[in-house]
């Protein structure tokens, strides 16, 4: 479609100029560049989520908790803007390498007889307490990012009990940085590598804004769910019989934000056709106040805060690993440097004695002498530090609530006494 | 792929009996949301000139195939014309090996389809359909994606023999009650897509835990004035009273926990103290981190 169009602009020039003209991308139509941006010189810049998509993330992780789930995201990236408009899940189960390339493929393949966007854009991956920094998850994506087809592809993270227990919905959606993948690329991560990419515990990762954007039907369905058509008059017609019992049970349950179909009356109703006409199906209401309100922040605190005195413990494992490093490497140096120094004293002797200098020892035969000891991978300490980051980020943040939620219990405290 | 031809053809691909079998009818039934955006996108993503799409739903039984649970389905190409159908079972076998692979309790449960009303061919798909999901019957799901009433309307039906003779094509649908399932997690989710519907660009960005805890702060205060307003309405004799009201509000008083001053207050600070503990301990995490950081730059 794209060549269609610029076929045109293209060949006029050539009639009236009788030579080739240069390709000039002005000739294109604006809105046709960022299709054509094949290089992907236009940086990603927003991901968009369709609620069908988070659906079957949120069902995936939710019911595989607590083991740690993941799969791919289908989508299209256009114009700096990654839309997220499907996802399946990938087993769980180990199998071999080819298995797994095998389903997805097939996967992909059937979904696009179906017209469903079969474009992979990323995956995404379930998380517990938030530590998600971890390797393979950095392997994973590093491997997405440098496929050719793939440059723009992020990694969303769901982390299903901050959903749950919060009653906010926690979906991140990260690319690994540049600087990340520069020393990726040379296995090398020296802490002379990081200060040089300027690569810390906090830039291994670009975070992404994510939006959720739906379809119109879609708004129209949450409509639907939300407040069903009818469902206020018939819910006053139930209260104006105080005698119903059934009234009583049917408040509770639509209260209880639990669908409510009671077909059983709109059986008795409608006889004319297969179809019967459609009653108030179910109330979603204000979802997730009540989730919101909740006081008890659940056994999630504790076991992140047994994380993060692990993590720590860990982390002063690394530093004291490192300082050792450092220890054993300044020894080194040192016998290298008074070794040299030895060697130039001596020649000084020698010349005062009026003898011949010994041959200065060239800088390998020095290193081969004083052999330096290689650094050991930063990679694992950063990463530590990365997930101690997050941990505690996100224990800090819970805080906030928390506080406002018992000022709120002591308010309402106060009130009835 | 299947053929399904109507009887007129005098064909039967189909083998008439199929519905005799024993099959155990379902009474209730529970829908996962995730189904019905699958099926709203199916229907978006549908070929020109297609009226309607199906698919296969899949789902967990209770033992005795009394109780469905829908959790998932998928799209089935279809092709229908004057008098004939054909399903792409190819396709269907296929993403249904594809399902079992990742989530290997789902079976076959039976169908959705989009529109006002029934396909005429509906009976001999949920023929294919009752044999795929035996011994258990198999659950119809209808969506009215035409938006009938400017609603869109969702019915669970399930097919049952009907006729002297067991014919495939005779069949009637009966309504099923189904109830919607919203676990807590994906109310988060659902929540973040009724805010996409409320907001004027169209889309929701995702907001923190503190801004969500404003929200429903806010919506608690107007719920609480707008009972005021009645009760107040009530004791002024402007407005009716009733009863049935008076009886709620009653309760969700008697809810209120009646806890002593002192202890309340003992509770409170020990909470308060533990609260910001956890938060300075935390954050001097942070800073240590941080610090650490800087240090290893200047080495």
């Amino acid at each position: 479609m794209a060549s269609d169009n610029k076929a045109k602009p293209m060949t006029s020039l050539l009639n009236e100029d009788n030579q080739l003209a240069a390709f000039d991308s002005s000739a294109i139509p604006k809105q046709l560049l960022p299709v054509l941006d094949v290089e992907k010189s236009v940086p990603l810049t927003v991901v968009k989520v369709d609620p069908l998509a988070l659906l079957k993330i949120v069902k995936h992780a939710r019911e595989s908790f607590p083991t740690p789930v993941n799969g791919q995201l289908l989508g299209l990236e256009i114009n700096g803007v990654l839309e997220v408009t499907n996802a399946f899940a990938v087993p769980t189960q180990p199998g071999s390498e080819e298995d797994m390339t095998n389903y997805q493929v097939e996967m992909i393949q059937c979904l696009r007889e179906v017209n469903v966007d079969s474009s992979s854009v990323g995956w995404y991956q379930s998380t517990r307490l938030g530590d998600f920094m971890q390797k393979p998850l950095l392997e994973v994506q590093a491997s997405y990012q440098a496929s050719p087809s793939g440059m723009s592809s992020v990694v969303l993270i769901h982390d299903t009990s901050k959903s749950e227990q919060g009653g906010n919905l926690s979906l991140r959606a990260f690319r690994l940085s540049a600087a990340y993948l520069e020393l990726a690329k040379k296995e090398s991560f020296g802490t002379k590598d990081l200060a040089e990419q300027g690569l810390t515990y906090g830039n291994i990762l670009e975070e992404l804004p994510v939006h959720v954007e739906s379809s119109s039907l879609a708004k129209a369905l949450v409509a639907e769910l939300q407040w069903p058509k009818g469902v206020e008059q018939e819910l006053l017609a139930e209260m104006q019989r105080p005698s119903s019992f059934n009234a009583k049970l049917r408040a509770r349950r639509l209260a209880d934000r639990s669908a409510v179909a009671d077909d059983s009356e709109s059986v008795s109703e409608s006889t004319d056709s297969a179809l019967l006409p459609s009653r108030p199906a179910a109330y979603l209401g204000r979802p997730t106040s009540s989730l919101v309100l909740d006081q008890s922040s659940g056994g999630s605190l504790n076991r992140q805060l047994e994380a993060i005195s692990e993590l720590i413990d860990e982390h002063v494992h690394d530093a004291n690993q490192w300082m050792y490093w450092k220890r054993g490497e300044a020894k080194v140096k040192n016998s290298r440097a008074q070794f040299v120094q030895r060697r130039a004293q001596s020649n000084a002797a020698r010349e005062a004695r009026g003898e011949a200098p010994e041959a200065e020892v060239p800088e390998a035969e020095l290193d081969r002498m004083f052999r330096p000891l290689p650094e050991p991978s930063r990679l694992e300490s950063l990463l530590n530090t990365a997930n101690l980051n997050l941990l505690s980020k996100g224990v800090t943040q819970s805080r906030g609530p928390a506080l406002t939620k018992m000022f709120m219990a002591q308010g309402l405290h106060e009130s009835t006494n | 792929m299947l053929n399904l031809n109507l009887p007129t053809l005098a064909s039967s691909i189909v083998k008439s009996g199929a519905t005799t079998m024993a099959t155990t009818s379902t009474q209730q039934c529970y829908v996962h949301p995730v189904v019905l955006f699958s099926v709203l996108d199916h229907y978006l993503r549908r070929n020109d000139n297609q009226e309607r799409v199906i698919g296969t739903l899949l789902g967990v039984r209770s033992e005795d195939g009394r109780v469905v649970e829908i959790r998932s389905c998928f799209a089935v190409p279809h092709f229908e014309t004057e008098d004939q159908v054909e399903v792409d079972m190819e396709h269907h076998r296929s993403m249904f090996a594809l399902h079992k692979k990742a989530s290997a309790r789902e079976q076959i449960v039976g169908w959705y389809a989009t529109g006002s009303k029934l396909s005429k061919y509906a009976a001999l798909i949920q023929d294919f359909y009752s044999r795929e999901a035996a011994p258990f019957s198999a659950v119809h799901l209808v969506m009215d994606t035409e938006l009938t009433d400017g609603q869109l309307s969702i019915k669970c039906l399930q097919g049952s023999p009907i006729g002297a003779g067991a014919h495939p094509e005779n069949c009637m649908f009966l309504p099923l009650p189904y109830e919607l399932q919203y676990p807590d997690a994906e109310l988060t989710a659902l929540q973040a897509a009724a805010d996409s519907k409320d907001s004027e660009e169209g889309y929701a960005v995702l907001i923190s835990d503190m801004e969500q805890l404003e929200n429903s702060i806010e919506e608690l205060k107007a719920m609480l004035q707008r009972v005021t307003a009645y009760v107040q309405g009530v004791c002024k004799g402007e407005e009716k009273p009733n009863n049935v009201i008076g009886k709620y509000l009653m309760d969700m008083l008697a809810v209120v926990p009646k806890i002593d001053s002192k202890q309340f207050s003992t509770l409170f600070q020990t909470h308060l103290q533990d609260i910001l503990m956890v938060a300075y301990l935390t954050n001097l995490t942070r800073a240590q981190l941080n610090i650490a950081d800087q240090l290893q730059r200047i080495v």
